[in-house]
């Protein structure tokens, strides 16, 4: 009786063992096929991306140089000669600077005009598709151009200045004057894209909030200030730390519209890595500049994370 | 007497109305100038004769306009085939991004890999890796490999950009397509090549499409990459023709400079905004869908 009952506990064992085989050999194949499926992109970023920047941290520790033919390890002299340079101090306070400018001035207008295009008003769609322009524009077609918008004499800005005022600031000369244009010029292309994302984030606000807070009260400015502001405010932090990064990485349009100047009082980490690498081929030192630049992306995004999530915990 | 009381108010509501949108319509002609202007500015200087581009006060509407600096830039710069690189590339490229990121897209979301999410997030932190942290390696690798100035050089550098934004959106698109449609399949006999093709394709088939704008258009914008890269004529694309275009011509007339630049600046930015304005919704939709989902 007992061998009876046995065997088929046996033959279901078996059966089950089989199964489990089958079935773990499916799954093997299932993983295989995954990681098939995805190594054209890993291998593609390991290659283009991962693998050289790597191997800028490693020439960071060199004297590397086409033109004299230097492959030499210097330790840490690239980046002790960074700390002492003035070229890349003032382009690290530059930069800087430009980063918290920009991307302030970028929230506050992309607030504003994201309120206005959320409005109801003739020719809406129109002036939606208007906004999308100058993101759609080339940095460099932009930083080219504000070279020509910013001239002293026959340019655009002085044009309405002097109509206005009858002064002609010289733009490009001035070192704060030229601060400002490179942040306007900024401002003029990119705050579209937070007002695309803050007009995304205001209409996932649902109606009945408002509602709500009209029958307590709170209407037009103060409904703006305690329901719509933060309720944004985790997209606020998070896309204003991935615009700043933007910033600190940006490169078009201080190559075209100043080079720079005057003197470095605009040039950014990306031209200063150029400039050292491509104009004057010290590969080395431009490897430690650019790691430099790395580290500001680093503390920013780590500083904006940490921001992030107090956001999220109070929300 | 009667009818006057009786449309009186209504005429009072109707300016009562038109004073309270006032300053709504006065916000958005502002915005507009501000937008509009210098685009609008920057494509006539294109057409005006150069002795009525430098006067004080600008005109804004020309009396005459001319169209010698098209002659002049298609003549001294081989801007036909800047314009013919630069729509191979962006073409290709993001095509070739959409292709390779849609396998890898579908792995991640569906086949439940172990490391599948750490792939994805280190897939999206290298993109925030500095270009300028790259470019003197990859200079010394192009080299060796002789992809310097060559269109296949490029394409490897643009495809590289995409990738991780196409995949971060098309993981998103995946996820949100039910599982029941390709357990259906499954059942059928499908094999994974014909599943992907006939039945996760067509479902994610619009947000392939917003990415090939969103991708296009970055390609077709791109400038550092061709600066270092392209130094011949071979692989050179239309961005790069902004600064060439400045330095032709006769170098007395400094007029010729911003002339051609906007002609240059034109040729450069009519085609994205095209695209911009026939896919209005599509493109908003792609810029957010990397943010909301």
């Amino acid at each position: 009786m007992s061998q009876a009952t046995d065997i088929p506990v046996n033959q279901g064992q078996v059966a089950s063992v089989g199964l489990r085989t089958r079935l773990n050999s499916l799954r093997a194949r299932r993983i295989l096929l995954g990681y098939l499926l995805i190594a054209p992109v890993v291998i593609w970023r390991l290659a283009t991306s991962i693998y050289p920047f790597v191997y800028t941290a490693y020439l960071s520790f060199f004297d590397n140089s086409p033109v004299r033919r230097t492959f030499d390890f210097v330790g840490l002299e690239n980046y002790r000669h960074m700390a002492n340079d003035i070229q890349v101090k003032q382009t690290m306070g530059f930069t800087m600077y430009f980063a918290i400018v920009s991307v302030a001035m970028q929230i506050l207008l992309a607030l504003g005009v994201s309120q206005l295009l959320n409005r109801k008003f003739r020719m809406r769609h129109f002036t939606r598709a208007v906004n999308l322009l100058p993101w759609a524009m080339s940095a460099i077609v932009i930083g080219t151009a504000a070279r020509w918008i910013f001239d002293v004499n026959y340019g655009l800005v002085n044009d309405i200045i002097w109509r206005i005022s009858g002064e002609r600031p010289i733009w490009l000369v001035n070192v704060n004057l030229a601060r400002l244009a490179v942040v306007l010029t900024d401002v003029w292309k990119n705050t579209a894209f937070l007002t695309v994302v803050f007009l995304g984030g205001l209409q996932g606000i649902p109606l009945e909030v408002y509602e709500a807070a009209k029958m307590d009260g709170a209407d037009g400015p103060r409904s703006f200030w305690y329901i719509t502001l933060p309720l944004l405010m985790p997209l606020i932090i998070s896309m204003g730390i991935f615009v700043m990064i933007g910033r600190v990485l940006s490169f078009e349009i201080v190559y075209a519209l100043t080079s720079g100047g005057p003197g470095m009082a605009t040039s950014l980490m990306s031209y200063q890595v150029y400039l050292q690498g491509f104009r004057v081929l010290n590969f080395g030192y431009a490897s430690a500049i650019a790691m430099a630049l790395f580290f500001m992306v680093l503390v920013i995004g780590l500083l904006g994370f940490g921001g992030l999530r107090r956001a999220w915990s109070r929300s | 007497m009667a009818t006057s009381t009786a449309t009186a108010p209504l005429s009072s509501n109707r300016l009562r109305k038109a004073l309270r949108a006032a300053p709504l319509y006065l916000l958005v002609f502002v915005f507009l100038v501000v937008v509009l202007l210098p685009i609008y500015y920057i494509f006539l200087t294109a057409f005006i004769p150069g002795d009525k581009l430098f006067t004080q006060p600008l005109t804004y509407i020309p009396k005459a306009i001319t169209f010698e600096r098209w002659g002049q830039i298609f003549h001294s710069l081989p801007i036909g085939r800047y314009m013919l690189n630069t729509l191979l590339l962006s073409t290709v490229s993001t095509l070739l991004a959409l292709l390779v990121s849609f396998l890898a897209a579908y792995a991640i979301a569906r086949l439940d890999l172990p490391g599948a999410n750490l792939i994805l997030v280190g897939l999206l932190a290298s993109s925030m890796l500095p270009g300028a942290a790259t470019v003197i390696p990859l200079f010394k690798m192009f080299q060796n490999l002789h992809l310097f100035n060559t269109l296949w050089g490029l394409f490897l550098l643009y495809v590289s950009g995409l990738l991780p934004i196409t995949t971060w959106v098309l993981v998103s698109f995946i996820r949100q397509v039910p599982v029941e449609i390709e357990d259906a399949a499954k059942v059928d006999g499908a094999s994974t090549a014909s599943l992907l093709w006939n039945v996760v394709l067509p479902v994610v088939q619009p947000g392939l499409a917003t990415m090939f704008l969103i991708g296009f258009i970055t390609c077709w914008n791109e400038f550092f990459i061709p600066l270092i890269f392209a130094r011949g004529p071979s692989a050179k694309v239309i961005t790069m023709a902004l600064g060439e275009a400045q330095t032709i011509g006769s170098s007395t007339q400094y007029y010729q400079q911003w002339g051609n630049m906007s002609a240059v600046a034109i040729l450069t930015t009519v085609p994205v905004f095209i695209l911009t304005l026939v896919f209005q919704r599509q493109i908003v939709e792609g810029i957010t869908s990397g943010v909301f989902k």
